[in-house]
């Protein structure tokens, strides 16, 4: 076990490398030289050239990738074109925002796919129903989702803000989080109204596809002798799935939610985007407007890292889960 | 190998096999299968075929162009002009069917792309097996671990927004899944009977490859692209919202969703219309999916 977990995070270790250096890659081929950039329109050649060798521009591409990753392990990523705050600060101000938003979303992800996927499994009523349903939920793009509940809930049914978020949580930036735990509950549903529609756009894709694998996994699971046994004690079928099919179903389900990490953080992006939600995603949705670079980098390196140590975390989890992968 | 000058029955089988086994290969849809598949199904399969057919036909029928000024800009619905107008005044309708047609067709050069280096990438590893095997698979899991999406906004981004530049960002990334697709089958097709055979009797590499051991991945190929079809045409469309598809007048729905926020609550139709197209490519693409999935796998 140790072993396995140990080799879990030198493989994450490597990934991660190799995302610094596609992004660096990706870095060094934007076209503006920004020596010169930093410098001015003023500056001699012999000035640009004497400050490319200063800040080692001039050196082969393997030594200024070590000096790419030296920044970046120093927390430097330069300073947004567009606020003209280093990228690092700017990050930080807009992360608890998404990171509370993502953990919404992550709750409802996980109590709708738990329903979607043990109710289509099941054989009770409407079972095909919701897997067409499910489907298409699947099909609907994430600006499509937020349009109509926006139109829904904000313009016809006046129930929900359509944008922002709510003043507060000075001290840390998050929220909810803070408004809860003051004891200030009429700010913790100020905050929430404004936070649940983003939080469901984000949260449908990945739920349908995790409920559906869920549903397959379940289904092959109930198949099984030990499930029989357990029938034929007399459990309820609700009993039997719930204590020995949902478990031994894990595995599967684990692996997708891994998979589909990737598709949530670009979701943040959008999403934000059509809710004017104040995070990262509308922050790298802005910086894509103005080709601010150094701010387009940072949100890729964080929301990359984000994605490559999430799916490092859930496959250690799937060992926890599944003592059958231990013995491979 | 001595060879006599007339070849038997057996070796002619082997070194040139019929050639009808190709496009059966490549088609690997039985169509006596078709009679199995549920109601549900056929009614997907026959719609996704007449969707594709009415997105690569319809644009050549419109009565306007995409950049044409035809009523007062932000005219709503109407019977001259179904889909209303947008905020300059170009006809909506003709716009999304222009729209619709290139997702669709940028949707197939993610994926042939897909198919063509995975395919080669996956079948070199296949056969060769030993190093060459784990080194080009180590580089697919390395590709499978890196956030595909969040790299093609960066890539995008550095190379400058246009349709183009989008889909070679998502061509780079897009290869993984069908090389491990196409490694798995031809790992398993490569000690298969007929494959040794092939070789015995002397044929070449590339050959034996290409006609012995490739049709086997086919069918897998075949289910994965279709399922795949909705997953690309979503993303190109989030990217071409962010604004990182081709700049104002060509027409792609995501950039005409975005543009169309702006007037979200006065003229609902020009921002829901290209965002509600897409959302019928996929769900058609989707359902066919399912259903040639079954057609090949069953």
């Amino acid at each position: 076990m140790t072993r396995l977990v140990t080799g879990r995070l030198v493989a994450m270790v490597g990934v991660l490398l190799a995302l610094t250096f596609v992004v660096y890659l990706v870095d060094a081929v934007i076209p503006a030289n920004p020596v010169a950039a930093s410098l001015g329109a003023g500056a001699s050649h012999a000035q640009i050239i004497a400050r490319e060798h200063q800040l080692g521009y001039d050196k082969p591409f393997y030594a200024q990738y070590w000096l790419f990753l030296g920044r970046l392990i120093h927390g430097n990523l330069g300073a947004s074109l567009r606020t003209h705050n280093t990228v690092t600060s700017d990050l930080s101000n807009f992360a608890p925002a998404t990171i509370e938003l993502a953990l919404l979303s992550g709750v409802l992800i996980a109590v709708l796919s738990l329903i979607l996927g043990v109710w289509s499994a099941s054989g009770i009523r409407g079972a095909n129903l919701i897997r067409v349903l499910m489907t298409s939920l699947a099909s609907a793009p994430t600006f499509f989702l937020g349009i109509v509940l926006i139109l829904i809930f904000y313009s016809s049914l006046h129930l929900l803000p359509a944008s922002g978020r709510t003043a507060g949580g000075q001290a840390t930036g998050f929220v909810m989080i803070e408004d809860f735990f003051s004891g200030n509950l009429s700010g913790w549903f100020g905050a929430l109204r404004h936070a649940i529609m983003p939080a469901v756009v984000i949260a449908v894709g990945p739920a349908v596809a995790i409920g559906r694998v869920l549903r397959g996994s379940l289904l092959e699971v109930m198949r099984e002798d030990h499930v029989r046994t357990a029938r034929s004690k007399g459990l309820s079928e609700f009993a039997v799935m719930l204590h020995h099919g949902l478990r031994n179903a894990a595995t599967p389900v684990l692996a997708m939610a891994g998979l589909q990490m990737g598709l949530v953080l670009t979701g943040v992006i959008v999403v934000e985007t059509v809710f004017a939600w104040p995070g990262l995603g509308l922050y790298a949705s802005s910086a894509l407007q103005y080709s601010d670079f150094p701010a387009i980098v940072g949100v890729t390196l964080v929301l990359g890292i984000a994605y490559v140590v999430i799916n490092a975390a859930v496959d250690i989890l799937q060992l926890v889960a599944d003592p059958r992968l231990r013995d491979q | 190998m001595n060879r006599s000058s007339v070849p038997s029955t057996v070796e002619r089988a082997v070194v040139s096999p019929p050639r009808v086994r190709l496009w059966k290969g490549l088609l690997a849809l039985r169509p006596a299968r078709y009679h199995s598949l549920a109601r549900a199904e056929r009614i997907s399969l026959w719609s996704a075929i007449v969707l594709l057919l009415f997105v690569l036909i319809a644009p050549g029928l419109a009565p306007h162009g995409t950049t044409q000024l035809v009523a007062a800009p932000l005219s709503p619905p109407s019977l001259s002009h179904l889909f209303g107008t947008d905020d300059q005044g170009r006809e909506l309708l003709a716009r999304i069917l222009y729209g619709m047609r290139s997702s669709v067709l940028s949707a197939v050069v993610v994926i042939g792309s897909g198919v063509l280096i995975g395919g080669a990438i996956g079948l070199v590893a296949g056969i060769a097996g030993g190093i060459v095997d784990s080194l080009l698979m180590r580089l697919t899991d390395l590709f499978l671990a890196l956030p595909g999406p969040l790299l093609v906004l960066a890539i995008v981004a550095a190379l400058g927004p246009s349709l183009q530049h989008t889909l070679i960002g998502v061509c780079i990334v897009w290869w993984p899944w069908y090389a491990r697709v196409v490694r798995g089958q031809a790992r398993a097709t490569a000690s298969r009977p007929h494959v040794e055979a092939a070789r015995l009797a002397g044929l070449g590499r590339m050959r034996v490859a290409l006609r012995h051991v490739l049709p086997s991945s086919f069918g897998p190929v075949i289910v994965t692209a279709s399922l795949d079809v909705g997953n690309v045409i979503l993303l190109l469309a989030s990217l071409s919202f962010l604004g990182l598809g081709s700049p104002d007048p060509a027409a792609e729905l995501g950039s005409m969703t975005a543009h169309g926020l702006t007037y979200l609550f006065t003229n609902w139709n020009v921002a829901v219309l290209p965002a509600a197209a897409v959302f019928i490519l996929v769900f058609v693409a989707n359902f066919a999916g399912d259903a040639i999935r079954d057609l090949i796998e069953a």
